[in-house]
Parts: structure tokens; sequence; C-alpha cells
């Protein structure tokens, strides 16, 4: 008890000490959020999602500079629609759910392109390997929060997303288009 | 020699008969090994292959038995006997079946499975059920069985062609055979 107390104003304190970066707190409403990623199979759009993910974001739309955006995917609730499909995908040679359950990306820089688009670089660390990457986004803003939207593509061979014989890119496409939708609130 | 004559095949029917009987002695093979292949990108190739050439096979019997009807068909030798004929009908009548049903049953296996698919690359296929995967393992069986069915009246069809020809020495595999117009 008499430790609890002094880590609990710790705590107070913290909380309410300035940001040190400029913007708000964001916080994911899931209901309104939406990951996708579509692969292709012989020139066919073949579509997934990951049901599972997590956004956190400090965001000033008109100061962007000191703004830092974390997601968080649980790789293991990907959905790609077909039953066969979804038992295979979770194997060594794909995402290997046993090894690399969560991938993540965090900015490490968050800048204005124009009007209400932005872009977020950082690095996407996806079944273990560490990628740098650009997320593009545009941002609305509404009566009670808002949305972020983009889409960008990812060359699944950097990750080791299908290896062995699946390396090739002739049946099983080499990129794959991300497309999110992220449904913000301020977090108080 | 273009339509038929109540002797012969015009050149279009025999095209029609030939392209097909390669298209599906090949798609058997394809769809035997495709099923059985073990998970790997040749598997998906295989796959590929059946389901487009199944396609192309579907839009090539509607084509054909549009032809066909209008077209007189060629009559049977006058020394069959009526069972004979029958046989005869209700085996064609059967390999017709088997060309639309088999195609259609496989589209159904493709949109209940929900899997992408392009024909040739090109056109998307459009599902025709909703996906469901019992639906979708329920009417595999069915396309499997269709199949083996397929296979067994070609047998007797291919056996019929060869007993004509070589037993009863009358004209039914030669009229249909890519000659000449006498
Ligand atoms: C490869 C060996 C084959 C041989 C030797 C062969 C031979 C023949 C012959 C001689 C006829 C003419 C019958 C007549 O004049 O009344 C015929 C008709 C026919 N064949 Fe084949 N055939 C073969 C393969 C196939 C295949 C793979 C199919 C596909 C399902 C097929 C479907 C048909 C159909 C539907 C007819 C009836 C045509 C009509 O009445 O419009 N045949 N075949
Ligand atoms: C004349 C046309 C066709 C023929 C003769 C045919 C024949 C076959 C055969 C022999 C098999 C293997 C059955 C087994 O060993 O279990 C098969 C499987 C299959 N075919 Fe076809 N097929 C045709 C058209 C199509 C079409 C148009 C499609 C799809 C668009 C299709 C999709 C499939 C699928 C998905 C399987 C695997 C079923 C399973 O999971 O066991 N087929 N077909």
């Amino acid at each position: 008890m008499k430790r609890i107390v002094p880590v609990l104003g710790l705590c107070g304190l913290l909380a309410f000490a300035p940001l040190p970066a400029q913007g708000a707190d964001w916080k994911m409403d899931p209901a309104g959020s939406k990951l996708e990623f579509i692969a292709t199979f012989e020139k066919a759009a073949a579509p997934g999602e990951f049901k599972e993910f997590d956004a956190r974001l400090r965001f000033d739309p008109d100061k962007p500079a000191g703004s830092r955006l974390e997601v968080t995917v649980k790789v293991t609730s990907a959905d790609m629609n077909v039953a066969d499909v979804n038992k295979e995908i979770r194997g060594k040679d794909w995402f290997d759910y046993a090894a690399f359950p969560q991938a993540e990306f965090r900015s490490t820089e968050l800048r204005r392109i124009e009007g209400n688009r932005y872009v977020a670089r950082g690095t996407l660390v996806l079944k273990g390997v560490k990628q740098p990457i650009e997320v593009p986004f545009s941002w609305t803003a509404s009566a009670d929060g808002a949305v972020m939207e983009g889409e960008l593509l990812l060359s699944r061979g950097a990750f080791g997303i299908g290896t062995g014989e699946w390396t090739a890119s002739d049946v099983i496409g080499a990129d794959v288009k991300v497309k999110f939708k992220v449904k913000l609130r301020k977090a108080r | 020699m273009l339509r038929n004559t109540p002797d012969s095949w015009g050149a279009p029917a025999k095209l029609f008969h030939w392209v097909m009987a390669a298209l599906i002695l090949a798609q058997i093979a394809l769809g035997v090994m495709a099923a059985n292949w073990r998970v790997s990108p040749t598997k998906l190739e295989l796959f590929f292959w059946h389901k487009s050439t199944g396609i192309l096979i579907l839009a090539l019997v509607a084509l054909r038995l549009a032809w066909r009807l209008a077209n007189p068909v060629p009559l049977l030798p006058s020394g069959m006997a009526a069972w004979e004929r029958a046989a005869a009908r209700l085996g064609h009548l059967f390999l017709y079946a088997l060309m639309i049903a088999l195609p259609v049953t496989g589209w159904i296996v493709n949109s209940a499975s929900n899997v992408p698919f392009r024909i040739f690359w090109l056109v998307p296929l459009p599902a025709i059920v909703a996906p469901d995967e019992p639906t979708a393992d329920f009417v595999a069986e069915v396309h499997g069985g269709l199949a083996a069915l397929l296979a067994l009246v070609l047998a007797a069809h291919i056996g019929a062609a060869l007993w004509h020809h070589f037993v009863k020495r009358d004209t039914v595999l030669e009229r249909m055979l890519p000659r000449r117009a006498p």
C-alpha cells in the first residue's frame, strides 16, 4: 500500500504534464475502421482483411510535424474469404501465425503533402522483417472525430510472405495493395 | 459443304466435334490432376487452366447446339436396330447434357468457395451462388460424380464409333472425320 500511493501520484503528474509533442491524442473506433489487403491470384484480385488492429495517433492537422502514428495489427485475424486459403496463410511460407502473430507500424516523421493529404514515414515490422515504408492518408474531420483513409502498395517478397516455391510471382502477384479506413475519436 | 446433309456432317459440325472432344479429354485430365496435386503454385495453375477451359467449353457447347438446331442431323444407317438408334440418341443427349452440367456445377463450386478467378486472366467470372462452404463441398462431389459419368459415357461413345467402323463397317465414323467433300 505504501508504495502504491507515490506511484499513483506520479501517474497523476504525468497525466497532467504538458504533452511533449504537439497535437491531440486520438483513439481508434474499431466499429468504423477497416484494414484490407488485396493480393492477386492469376491476375484476379484476392481481397483479404485484418479483422483486428489498432491505431493510436497524436496529430494536429494544422501542425503535423510533431505527430506520431502507431498501428498494431493482429496478423492472425487475417481473413481472405476462402476457407482453404485461410488455412494455408497460417503456415510458415505465408504469415507464420505461430512465430509472428503481430505486425507493427511506427511513424518517424509525419508531414502534409497538400490540403488534407498527409504522409507518415516509418517502419513496418511484419513477419519479423523491418522495412521503411510510407503511408499516405487523407484526413477528414467530423463533428464526433475524424477519419483517416489511404492505400499503399507493399511487396510481399520484402517481408518473406510467400517463401520457397511461392516466391515466384506469376501465380500469386508480387504486389499487395493495403487499404485502410480508420475512424478516430479524441482521447478525452 | 458447311451445312450438314442427311448423309454427312458439314465442316462446322466436325470442327465443333473434334475441337470439343480434344478440349474435354484434356479437361478431364486437368481436373483430376488439379484436384489431386499437392498444394503448390502448380496446383493453382492447373485449376486456373481447368476453370478457363471449362468456361470455354460451356461457351462452345452453346454455339454448337445453336448450329445443330439450324441444321439437319445426318440419319443413322438404315441397318441399325431400334434399340441401337435409341442408345445412340440417348448417348448423344447425355453427352450434351454433361457438356453443360459439368461447367455449370464447376462454376457453382467456384462461386460457393469464393475463389477469385478471371477466365484466361481476362474476364472475372461472376458468382452464381453465394459463398457457402457446405454448398461448395457438396457440389464439388456432384461435379466429380458427373465427370466420372462423362468418362463412362465417353468410353461407350468411342467404343460405339469403333464398333460402327470396324464391325458394322458402316459410314458413321467416316462421316464425322475431317475429310474433304467427295
Ligand atoms: C475421341 C474419340 C471420339 C470419337 C471416335 C467420336 C466419334 C463420333 C462420331 C463418329 C459421331 C457421329 C455420330 C453420328 O454420325 O451419328 C460422334 C457424334 C458425337 N460425339 Fe463424338 N467422338 C469422340 C469423342 C467425343 C467427345 C470427347 C465428346 C464430348 C462429350 C463427343 C460428343 C459427341 C456428340 C455430342 C455427338 C452427337 C453429335 C450430334 O448428334 O449433334 N465425342 N462422335
Ligand atoms: C466440361 C467441363 C468440365 C469437366 C469435364 C470437368 C472435370 C473435372 C474433373 C474430372 C475433376 C476432378 C474430380 C476429382 O478428381 O475429384 C474436376 C474438379 C474440379 N473442377 Fe471441373 N470440370 C469441368 C468444368 C469446370 C469448370 C468450368 C469449373 C470452374 C469454373 C470447374 C471447377 C472444378 C473444381 C473447383 C474442381 C475441384 C473440386 C474439388 O474440390 O474436388 N470445372 N473437374
